[in-house]
């Protein structure tokens, strides 16, 4: 069945799984876990090497021979500044452009500074990065940040491995309703469930780490994932029927059998 | 040559960035680097002279969300 294909910055996706790539329980279940997602685009964070143990964290060495779109993200800047400087530093690597910012002040809920990702946001934009912020699910925001140059939009369902769902889907609705660029539910997200709320919703995509690498067989889950993914995409693309509140027979009565 | 590496006092022998790079057995093509807060290409690396006291940062990808 032809589905229509998510397109970022002119770049043809083959899937609409965005998958992280921390906290799983050893290499080997994440690459079994990113084969059976079928996602294209892998996160990453940028950190310090180990100089103690430098190979330990190196993580794209786990990958090799396979091909991705990275997208590295700006986690752990608490300010625009840090966010810049972290994109820059994973612009160098030579491996993508694309940065997903991400700044958090609150250590609690993890929650994105607005004020700080909308001016990482235009900044990295102008500096020629394809930027996908994380952001609250607050429709103006979005669509300030989408007008700031982001290249798609990503609001949180609910705080960052917190797995509650789809806290307001009410905004989320609106947000892509209004959106031109895609939009990619980030964060939050628990189960199956979730995903294909998010993508009935309408959502380009979904962006997952913790619900797919924390659960109990990481494998299975994320090909549990996918096919969320497409189920909710497909039904969004079919067209669901109207709710209503009284019974409508599925066979006429008109040539029933009577004595 | 004393250099503040990662946050860490380390006292190496190693002119250029590429030497410090050797020196902690790094995949070159896995590492970003920056002196001073100023980024480094890598293709820079070997012309890149170091001072005592100079601030190095190598960094790379590591699993996240």
């Amino acid at each position: 069945m032809k589905q229509n294909k998510l397109t970022i910055a002119g770049k043809a996706l083959s899937s609409r799984f965005f998958l992280g790539t921390g906290r799983y329980p050893n290499p080997f279940v994440q690459n079994e876990a990113i084969k059976a997602s079928g996602a294209e685009v892998l996160t990453f964070a940028i950190r310090r090497v180990n100089l103690g143990a430098p190979n330990e964290d190196a993580i794209l060495q786990h990958l090799e021979g396979m091909s991705f779109t990275y997208l590295p993200n700006t986690s752990g800047a608490k300010t625009a500044e840090e966010a810049i400087r972290i994109a820059r530093l994973a612009k160098a690597s030579g491996l993508s452009d694309w940065i997903k910012v991400e700044i958090s002040v609150d250590e609690k809920t993890l929650l994105p500074d607005p004020i700080e990702t909308l001016k990482a946001t235009e900044v990295l934009a102008k500096e020629g990065f394809v930027v996908l912020p994380y952001t609250s699910d607050d429709p103006v925001l979005c669509k300030r940040l989408e007008e700031a140059g982001a290249s798609a939009v990503m609001p949180g369902g609910a705080p960052i491995g917190t797995g509650l769902g789809i806290l307001n889907p009410y905004n989320l609705g609106l947000i892509i309703e209004q959106a031109n660029v895609p939009i990619i539910v980030d964060a939050g997200l628990g189960s199956a469930m979730d995903v294909v709320q998010a993508m009935e919703l309408g959502a380009d995509g979904v962006l997952m780490n913790t619900p797919v690498a924390k659960a109990k067989d990481p494998v299975k889950m994320a090909h549990a994932m996918k096919q969320a993914i497409e189920a909710g995409r497909l039904s969004y693309e079919a067209g669901r029927i109207q709710k209503k509140k009284y019974a409508t027979a599925s066979s006429g009565l008109a040539s029933f059998v009577s004595k | 040559m004393r250099l503040l590496i990662n946050g860490e006092e380390h006292n190496i022998d190693a002119s250029t960035l590429e030497e410090v790079v050797s020196h902690f057995e790094l995949e070159p093509h896995l590492v970003v680097t920056e002196i001073d807060g100023s980024i480094i290409e890598r293709s820079n690396w070997s012309v890149t002279k170091l001072h005592d006291g100079m601030r190095i940062e190598l960094v790379q990808f590591v699993g996240g969300g």
